[in-house]
C-alpha cells in the first residue's frame, strides 16, 4: 500500500475533508492520528471508520502550542516518528467584508494560518532528525484564483500557499517536502455554506460539470504524503475539475 | 572555498581557491633525474598527486593515486601504532631544522607512548629529538581537517629556491594572509625572556611607509577581517594613533594593537582615543602572580596588568587576551585566564600561544624540548582547570591553516550571560566551515547556511542537548541581531557577531625544535615587509627576522641563512 509503516497527523480530523483525508490514510496502510476542537461524537465517527490499528484521536486545538507539541511528542514517543503531516484544520464562513468582525477575521487567519504554523513547528523536529516528512497544506481554489469567496477565507487560503511554497525551501534539505491542495467546491465540508447561486456558478465554470468528492480531494493528499510524490516540492496542486 | 575569516564583502575583489587542498610533506624523488626530494601531497580532482621542485630539473609532478578518499584513510592508518608496540611507530615524514645550526634537516615524525615526536640527525650537530604533540591521536586526526586555502589576489614573490628561501609569499604557498601582522617599532619598554623577536631600538615605522604596507596588503588581499600592530611595543610609538587612523579603512575590519598594557592601564587619555578609533586590544596576560610575569615577562607585572584590564572594563574596549603559556611557569594559571575570559563580554577571544622558543629571548630561555607544552597539553589543562566549562572535546584544528598550527572553540553566549561551548551542540566535523574563522563568526551567507542546519539541528535534538533550549533562544537572537531586516555595515556586521560567541584559540608558533615545513607551507599569519614582501610568521621569525627592517637595523643574531644549507636525505 501507498503508506504502509507512515505515521500521520491530520488536523481537523473528525469530519468532512479531514475524515475523508484519514480514511484514505489509513486505507493506504498508514497509522493515522488525528485532532479535533469540539465534536467528540464525529471524532469518535471518524475513529471507528479507520481500517487498521494504532489510530488515535486528540482533542486539542491548532492554536494550543503546548498541547500540539505534547501530542507530537506522544507520537513520536509511541511510534518513532511523525512521517506526514496534513494541515487540514480550518472552517467556512460567509459573510461580504462590510459586515466582517475582526474577530471574524481573526479566527479564519487564525485557524488556517497559525494553526498550520503552529502544528508544523510541533511536528517538524520530529521530521528533521529522521531527514524525512511529507506537509500537505489543504489550501483552497479560492487562494490561487481569483473567485468570489469570503475575504478572509481566500486570504487565508493563499497565505497557505505562500506557506508551502516558502518552507517547501527551508527545510527540503532535509528530505522533507512541503505540497498543498487547492480544492474546488466539494460536495461536502467547508461548502456546505455556500449559497446556491455561487455553486451554480461554479460549475457552470467547470469543465466537469460537478462538484468534487471529499474522496477525490483526499486521493490526492494521499498522494503527496507519499513516497511517490519525492519529488514534488512547493507545489499547490489544483484539484478543481478544471474551472 | 573562500577562507571565511576574510571573505570579501560585496564590491570588494574576491580571492579565488587554490586548485588544490594542500595535505602533507612527504619524501619522494624527482621523476626524471631520480633525486631525493621531498614532495607537496596535495589532493585534487578526487585523486592525489605529489607536487615536486627539483633543483636541477624544476616543478615537477608524479601522480599517485585516483581515490582522493582512501589515500587520506590509509595515511590516517599510518598514524595509528600497533597495540603493545615498545618503542616508536613511524608515521610520516617531513622536514625540520637542526636545533644547533637551524639547518633544514629531514625529520621522522614517530609516535612514542601516544605522544609525537621528531627525529632528526645532522650531518653536522648530530642527532637530536623534540616533542611535537602531548596526543598523536589529536595530532593525527588534525590531518582529516586539511581544507583548500585561497590565493592572495596578488602574490609577492616568485618560486625560485623553494620553501623557505623563497618568503614573500610565493605562489607555492598554500593559504593567503588571514592575519597581517605588521610591526611598526622595534622600541620596547620591556626586555621579555620569551621575546620571539629581536629589538634593535633603531627604528619607528613612519606613517608614509606603514601606509605603502596597507596600500600593499589591500591590493594583494582586496580586504581583511583584521590587521595586527605588534612591535616592539607598539604603543611606543610617538605616531601610533596616526598609524591606527591610517589602517581605519573600509577594507579592513578590525584594527587590532597587540600590546603588553602598560600604556593601556596609565594613559587613559590614550585608551580614550583608542577607543574613539574603534580599536581592539591584543593584551598580553600571561598570568596573574608576580613570579609568572617575572619569568616570563622580565619583571613583576601585577599592577600594570590589572591597571590595563580596569582600562578595557571601564571602556568597554572589545579585547582579545594572549596568554604565552610555557611548561613549569605559568601553566597553572590557565585555567583563571579562561575565568576571567568568561567574566567579561569585552573579551571576544583568548588566544594561548605555548611558547616558542626562537628569537631574542625565547630563543635563550632555558626548556626542554622534550617536555614541553603543545596545543593538545594546553587544552587538556583548559579542561582540568575549569573542571571541565570548556574540556577537551570542545576544541577542533582550524582548517584554515595547518590544521596542526591552530586549535580553536567557539562558545556561544547565552541570554543569561553564561557561555556553551558550540562543541556541545553543532558537529564540527561536518560544519567545518563554522571552523574557519579566525576570531568571530562572520556574517557571510555560507556561515548563515551553516548556522540554519545547526539550528535545525538543535531545533531536532533539543532535549537531548544540555540546554538546548537556552541555545536555540540564543541563535534567535544571533539571528536577530547578524542578519536584521536593515542591512549592516561591513563594520557593524562584525561588531554584530562579535557580539553572539567568543572564541578560544590555541596557537603554536614554531621553533627549532619542531619545526615543520609543512606547516610553515599553509601559514596564514604573514608580516608585511617594508619592501612589499609579506612573510609567513614562523619562516620570518626563524629564518629572515631582522633581514627586511630599516636601513641602519643589524642582522638579528637568529636571522641567519640556514636555507643555504641542503637538506639532509
Amino acid at each position: 500500500m501507498l503508506l504502509d509503516g507512515r505515521v500521520a497527523l491530520v488536523t481537523g480530523g473528525s469530519r468532512g475533508l479531514g475524515r475523508a483525508i484519514c480514511q484514505v490514510l489509513a486505507r493506504e496502510g498508514a497509522r493515522v492520528a488525528f485532532n479535533y476542537l469540539r465534536s467528540e461524537t464525529e471524532a469518535e465517527v471518524t475513529l471507528a471508520s479507520l481500517p487498521g490499528d494504532g489510530h488515535s484521536a486528540h482533542q486539542v486545538s491548532v492554536l494550543d502550542k503546548a498541547g500540539l507539541v505534547e501530542l507530537a511528542k506522544m507520537l513520536d514517543t509511541k511510534h518513532g516518528k511523525i512521517d506526514i503531516l496534513v494541515n487540514n484544520a480550518g472552517h467556512g464562513q460567509v459573510v461580504p467584508l462590510a459586515l466582517m468582525e475582526e474577530s471574524d477575521w481573526d479566527q479564519m487567519i487564525d485557524t488556517h494560518v497559525k494553526g498550520a504554523f503552529l502544528a508544523t513547528q510541533a511536528v517538524l523536529r520530529t521530521m528533521v532528525r529522521e531527514r524525512y516528512g511529507r506537509v500537505v497544506n489543504v489550501s483552497s481554489l479560492a487562494g490561487v484564483k481569483m473567485m468570489q469567496a469570503p475575504v478572509h477565507y481566500a486570504t487565508a487560503k493563499a497565505a497557505l500557499k505562500g506557506f508551502t511554497e516558502s518552507l517547501a525551501k527551508e527545510v527540503g534539505r532535509y528530505g522533507i517536502t512541503i505540497n498543498a491542495i487547492a480544492p474546488g467546491i466539494l460536495d461536502a465540508g467547508v461548502s456546505d455554506h455556500l449559497p446556491p447561486a455561487r455553486r451554480e456558478e461554479y460549475l457552470r465554470h467547470c469543465a466537469l460539470r460537478r462538484t468534487g468528492t471529499l474522496d477525490e480531494a483526499a486521493e490526492v493528499v494521499a498522494f503527496l504524503a507519499s513516497s511517490r510524490s519525492s519529488y514534488m516540492n512547493g507545489a499547490t496542486v489544483v484539484v478543481d475539475g478544471a474551472v | 572555498m573562500d577562507c571565511t575569516s576574510c571573505d570579501a564583502s560585496s564590491g570588494l575583489p574576491a580571492r579565488q581557491d587554490k586548485p588544490h587542498t594542500f595535505f602533507a610533506h612527504e619524501k619522494s624523488s624527482c621523476p626524471d633525474c631520480d633525486a631525493p626530494i621531498e614532495a607537496r601531497v596535495v589532493l585534487r580532482d578526487g585523486g592525489v598527486d605529489q607536487l615536486l621542485l627539483c633543483p636541477t630539473c624544476g616543478a615537477r609532478e608524479r601522480h599517485v593515486s585516483d581515490d582522493a578518499a582512501a589515500w587520506v584513510k590509509s595515511f590516517l592508518a599510518r598514524g595509528i601504532a600497533p597495540d603493545g608496540l615498545v618503542g616508536d611507530h613511524l608515521f610520516k615524514h617531513t622536514t625540520s631544522t637542526c636545533p644547533q645550526c637551524l639547518a633544514l634537516v629531514e625529520a621522522q615524525v614517530v609516535i612514542r607512548k601516544g605522544a609525537v615526536y621528531f627525529l632528526k640527525d645532522c650531518v653536522r650537530c648530530g642527532p637530536s629529538e623534540a616533542l611535537v604533540s602531548e596526543d598523536a591521536s589529536y595530532y593525527v586526526k588534525a590531518y582529516s581537517f586539511a581544507r583548500a586555502g585561497t590565493e592572495p589576489l596578488k602574490f609577492r614573490g616568485t618560486v625560485e629556491h623553494g620553501c623557505p628561501t623563497d618568503c614573500g609569499t610565493c605562489d607555492d604557498h598554500e593559504q593567503h594572509t588571514c592575519l597581517p601582522i605588521i610591526e611598526v617599532t622595534d622600541h620596547c619598554n620591556l626586555e621579555c625572556p620569551i621575546c620571539i623577536v629581536d629589538n634593535q631600538y633603531s627604528n619607528h615605522m613612519d606613517p608614509a611607509t606603514f601606509a605603502k604596507i596597507i596600500d600593499g596588503l589591500v591590493e594583494a588581499e582586496g580586504s581583511c577581517e583584521s590587521v595586527a600592530l605588534s612591535g616592539g611595543e607598539p604603543t611606543s610609538h610617538p605616531q601610533i594613533l596616526e598609524l591606527i587612523a591610517i589602517a581605519n579603512r573600509p577594507e579592513i575590519g578590525r584594527v587590532v594593537l597587540i600590546t603588553n598594557g602598560i600604556r593601556l592601564g596609565k594613559d587613559r587619555a590614550f585608551a580614550k582615543k583608542l577607543k574613539e578609533l574603534g580599536v581592539y586590544i591584543g593584551l598580553q596576560l600571561d598570568g596573574f602572580t608576580p613570579e609568572v610575569h617575572t619569568a616570563i615577562r622580565g619583571r613583576d607585572l601585577v599592577a600594570e596588568k590589572d591597571a590595563a584590564l580596569a582600562a578595557i572594563r571601564e571602556l568597554d574596549l572589545p579585547t582579545q587576551l594572549i596568554f604565552v603559556a610555557t611548561r613549569g611557569v605559568n601553566e597553572h594559571q590557565i585555567g583563571q585566564v579562561v575565568e576571567l575570559f568568561l567574566s567579561g563580554p569585552q573579551f571576544l577571544s583568548l588566544n594561548f600561544q605555548p611558547v616558542a622558543h626562537t628569537g631574542h629571548g625565547g630563543g635563550t630561555l632555558p626548556h626542554d624540548p622534550m617536555d614541553r607544552l603543545t596545543i593538545p597539553g594546553v587544552i587538556r589543562r583548559i579542561d582540568e582547570q575549569t573542571g571541565g566549562k570548556v574540556n577537551y572535546t570542545d576544541f577542533f584544528p582550524l582548517p584554515c591553516s595547518h590544521p596542526q598550527c591552530v586549535s580553536l572553540t567557539y562558545l556561544l553566549r547565552l541570554d543569561d550571560g553564561s557561555n556553551v561551548p558550540f562543541a556541545r551542540f553543532v558537529d564540527f566535523e561536518k560544519y567545518s566551515t563554522l571552523l574557519r574563522s579566525s576570531a568571530t563568526l562572520p556574517a557571510t551567507a555560507e556561515v548563515e547556511d551553516a548556522l540554519q542546519d545547526v539550528i535545525h539541528e538543535v531545533f531536532a535534538r533539543q532535549d537531548e542537548i544540555e540546554r538546548g533550549p537556552e541555545i536555540l533562544a540564543a541563535l534567535r537572537r544571533s539571528l536577530d541581531e547578524m542578519f536584521p531586516a536593515k542591512p549592516l555595515s561591513a563594520r557593524d556586521q562584525v561588531r554584530a557577531s562579535e557580539r553572539q560567541s567568543k572564541s578560544i584559540f590555541l596557537h603554536h608558533y614554531m621553533d627549532r625544535h619542531d619545526f615543520d615545513l609543512e606547516r610553515l607551507r599553509k601559514c596564514c599569519h604573514h608580516y608585511p615587509q617594508i619592501d612589499g614582501r609579506i612573510m609567513p610568521a614562523c619562516g620570518f621569525n626563524m629564518f629572515h627576522r631582522g633581514a627586511a627592517k630599516g636601513p641602519n637595523t643589524p642582522r638579528a643574531r637568529f636571522g641567519r641563512a640556514p636555507f643555504s644549507l641542503p637538506v639532509i636525505a
